[in-house]
């Protein structure tokens, strides 16, 4: 009826877009532009080309550093997605505990990274917790130093991101499971398929609308890592944990490399992007197939 | 954390628990069965599973309890005493009261704008069927996987010259837009499932169209408001980057900076970290437990089909 009536249904888009144009869609095309630029975050600026780039593909640690955040996010969407898959498949064929599991696992996604970080920066310290209760059940000789150790650090940080969003994907495939028609279902038991085959060939393709939406949040929500490797290692030990996050926020906030870090801001852009528009294409695909 | 919604389906049944239904159990009743055997070690695994994810937590607050000297002592020991002093100090530590007022209010006015103008946005949307208003949609969904450090500098900039850094205006209007991506998808999906029928009676009552949008269609957008709500507030509250980079002020700053800043974990004692962090998520575990149908509902929105 009202939609009938141009300027009255502009009126009622005009806040949310001057909002969302005003404080994203602007800024991120200055950010493009001031990528181009030497500006130090002042009133004057000149054009520099692609100098920036220039300088970014000749810094190790830049590359180090996308190195580590594809690594870091590839690890937390495979254990994170497979251990959320386990659980909701055992919640899902046991009705009279599920609710109450998939709340209890769902806590740990109500509290901040920041809080999550603190909880484990002790759990993981050389006395901390982790340590002692490898000690008291007799495994002391697989004591370490987590966030000490340049080739344990990434993976230790990367368990706290699980940890915390394990309950999150279990959620999801388990929604995707309660909405399975039951006939199919029934019909796979009637004919005596049962355990594995029944999820290979029933369950499995049912739930990858599922998969493709917690593949593509949990990659997002990777390649954004900030909190985590800030407060765990910052970045250490000798630059192992160091993340594009991180190296924008050090550039902008701590640095005079203002420039320089908008063109890695871009580069964490492009990265997130590219990634999860081409997982997300081929997730599509495989739906159809399947 | 955003959504990839620009390719997921609407969620069809928003703020509606899940269907109830089982999988179908196998018709074999005998007792001690391979499969039922099979079936009890799954549970006791899976019992075991969530007993592991809930450890932390347990371990935290057991020691946030302890004395500094005792848990020194031993880590994991029984505890000998219980004290609450711990958390009188990192109350004050952490500014706890200031800065959880501070929150609440940027929390609160953050869900307010983003509803009312996610909301007016959603119902066009919905409604027109024409070339601009997807493309209108299409731009708003890209927002959905903007990360904010890739808008975070010029973002500075742009508060500095509109005079907003420092105040909790500036820190609300990012919110808002950060999150109405969201609120757009969420609406503009729930609405095209309302039939117009209502909205031609209230015209035909000369009823206007504003009018109409708040009496008619706002209040049937509750279910799926509480829903996107719980989420959002959930990620306001517990953000870091945006208050530590927009909020200098030691007076305006909210519980999550004020714990970074004044708490460094390598050199303090669990029993001061872990009371501050347990502070931290307590307003939201509250909330939680009104809310965790909508909440569990609103986390699996949109992976529905």
């Amino acid at each position: 009826m009202f939609h009938r009536r141009r300027a009255t249904m502009a009126a009622f888009l005009l806040p949310a877009i001057a909002v969302y144009a005003l404080f994203i869609l602007y800024p991120l095309f200055k950010g493009v532009y001031l990528s181009f630029t030497d500006s130090v975050g002042g009133p004057i600026s000149h054009f520099v080309g692609t100098d920036q780039y220039k300088a970014m593909a000749d810094d190790p640690q830049v590359s180090a550093a996308l190195w580590h955040t594809v690594l870091y996010a590839v690890v937390v969407v495979v254990v994170q997605n497979g251990l959320g898959l386990l659980f909701a498949s055992m919640l899902f064929r046991r009705p009279r505990v599920r609710k109450a599991l998939n709340v209890v696992l769902l806590t740990p996604t109500l509290i901040s990274p920041l809080m999550a970080a603190f909880i484990w920066s002790y759990l993981f310290a050389p006395n901390g917790g982790l340590n002692a209760l490898l000690d008291g059940v007799g495994l002391g000789a697989l004591k370490h130093v987590w966030l000490g150790d340049p080739s344990t650090a990434l993976y230790s940080v990367a368990t706290v991101n699980i940890w915390m969003f394990t309950g999150y994907s279990c959620a999801i495939f388990l929604a995707s499971y309660l909405s399975m028609p039951t006939e199919l279902l029934e019909a796979a038991a009637l004919d005596g398929a049962s355990g594995w085959r029944r999820f290979r060939s029933v369950e499995w393709p049912l739930l990858a609308p599922a998969l493709t939406v917690n593949v593509t949040l949990s990659l997002i929500g990777s390649l954004k890592v900030f909190e985590f490797p800030l407060v765990l290692t910052n970045g250490g030990p000798a630059g192992a944990t160091d993340t594009l996050t991180l190296l924008v926020y050090r550039n902008i906030f701590g640095g005079g490399k203002f420039a320089y870090g908008v063109a890695l801001a871009v580069l964490l852009l492009v990265t997130v992007v590219v990634l999860s528009s081409a997982t997300n294409s081929l997730l599509r695909l495989r739906e159809r197939r399947v | 954390m955003t959504s990839p919604l620009s390719t997921t389906v609407p969620p069809t049944e928003v703020g509606r628990p899940a269907g109830k239904r089982d999988a179908p159990r196998p018709r074999t009743a005998e007792p001690w069965t391979p499969r039922r055997l099979a079936a009890g070690l799954g549970t006791t695994v899976l019992c075991l599973g969530t007993v592991l994810f809930v450890l932390p937590f347990v371990f935290t607050i057991v020691t946030s309890l302890r004395t500094a000297a005792d848990v020194a002592r031993s880590p994991l020991g029984i505890p000998h005493s219980f004290t609450l002093k711990n958390f009188t100090q990192a109350f004050s530590q952490i500014h706890y009261g200031t800065s959880t007022l501070n929150t609440l209010l940027i929390t609160g006015l953050s869900c307010v704008l983003i509803t009312v103008l996610g909301a007016l946005a959603g119902y066009p949307l919905a409604r027109i069927t024409a070339g601009w208003s997807t493309a209108v949609y299409r731009l708003f969904i890209l927002g959905t996987s903007i990360p904010v450090f890739v808008v975070v500098a010029p973002l500075y900039l742009l508060m500095r010259d509109l005079n907003l850094l420092d105040t909790y205006a500036g820190v609300v209007f990012i919110y808002t837009a950060l999150n109405l991506p969201l609120a757009v998808f969420f609406y503009t999906s729930f609405i095209r499932q309302v039939p117009t029928d209502l909205e031609e009676a209230a015209a035909l009552d000369g009823c206007g169209a504003l009018r109409t949008f708040f009496v008619i269609i706002l209040p049937l957008l509750r279910p799926v408001t509480s829903t996107l709500l719980t989420f959002i507030s959930l990620q306001i509250w517990n953000d870091l980057l945006v208050p530590l980079v927009f909020l200098q002020d030691p007076g305006k700053r909210t519980v999550m900076v004020n714990a970074y800043s004044f708490i460094d974990p390598h050199t303090v004692q669990p029993t001061t970290l872990f009371p501050a962090a347990l502070l931290g998520v307590l307003p939201l575990f509250v909330i939680f437990i009104f809310f965790q149908r909508q909440m569990v509902a609103g986390m699996s929105a949109g992976a529905v089909k």
